[in-house]
């Protein structure tokens, strides 16, 4: 299918429709992320793909239903978390790879592990940054500088005239 | 943690029953994203188009066998 960069409302509107491309392309817009998304907390191919699909289905389903401030990326980012827990705890209901949680998952649970998600993004933006641009701003710094030096030399023999006077 | 512990404290997350420091950590788990498995081009195309399939196969057998209408949806046709 050839990918197209119609906005995700239009493709949702289109949903009540039935119309299955717009589906398609809202599906593989969103899927590879999903799927990243659960491998990372799971380990696990298969359930991965069941979990994705899974929403998927879900959201052909309700699509006649979708409330009209309906934001797709706040959804399946909602369901997939919910999805990932469940799937957790059924494995562990029916004793399904039990030592894989127990070595894999059970760990990300450390504190260490945990305070990661707290750690801001931070980006080098010195690094990152073009040269001229590090140039002009470092330009203007000097001039703001030697204007505030200025300012400060021309206050200071203010002052000294004033008490000549 | 145990698993059993483990269990407990996902099955209570579900219920909505979790104490808040569960909730908590549960949702701080969820939210850490750190780790990121390099693929190929090549095989995330293969796993999108998998996905894709399976979900459309599913669409399509829907569109060929509608479920029967519910009593509501009668209605609000009618008016």
């Amino acid at each position: 299918m050839r990918r197209n960069f119609t906005p995700d409302q239009t493709l949702i509107d289109k949903l009540l429709l039935d119309d299955t491309t717009a589906f398609e392309e809202l599906s593989r817009r969103y899927c590879y992320p999903l799927y990243s998304y659960c491998m990372s907390k799971l380990n696990s191919k298969e359930d991965s793909k069941r979990i994705v699909r899974n929403i998927f289905i879900a959201l052909w389903e309700s699509r006649s239903t979708l409330p009209v401030d309906f934001s797709i990326s706040v959804h399946l980012y909602t369901e997939v978390r919910k999805a990932v827990v469940q799937c957790i705890n059924i494995k562990l209901n029916k004793a399904i790879d039990v030592e894989a949680i127990e070595k894999e998952i059970i760990p990300g649970f450390s504190v260490a592990e945990l305070n990661k998600a707290k750690i801001p993004i931070h980006i080098n933006e010195s690094n990152n940054r073009p040269s001229f641009v590090k140039k002009r701003n470092y330009e203007k710094l000097q001039q703001y500088k030697y204007s505030a030096f200025t300012l400060k030399e021309l206050k200071h023999s203010l002052q000294k005239m004033l008490n000549f006077w | 943690m145990t698993t059993e512990l483990f269990r407990q404290k996902t099955g209570r997350y579900i219920c909505g029953l979790s104490a808040p420091s569960e909730k908590r950590q549960i949702q701080t788990w969820l939210s850490c994203t750190e780790h990121k498995q390099q693929v190929s081009q090549e095989e995330r195309e293969n796993i999108e188009n998998e996905i894709v399939a399976q979900v459309q196969a599913y669409v399509v057998s829907t569109l060929f066998e509608p479920k029967p209408e519910s009593w509501w949806k009668k209605i609000t046709a009618f008016f």
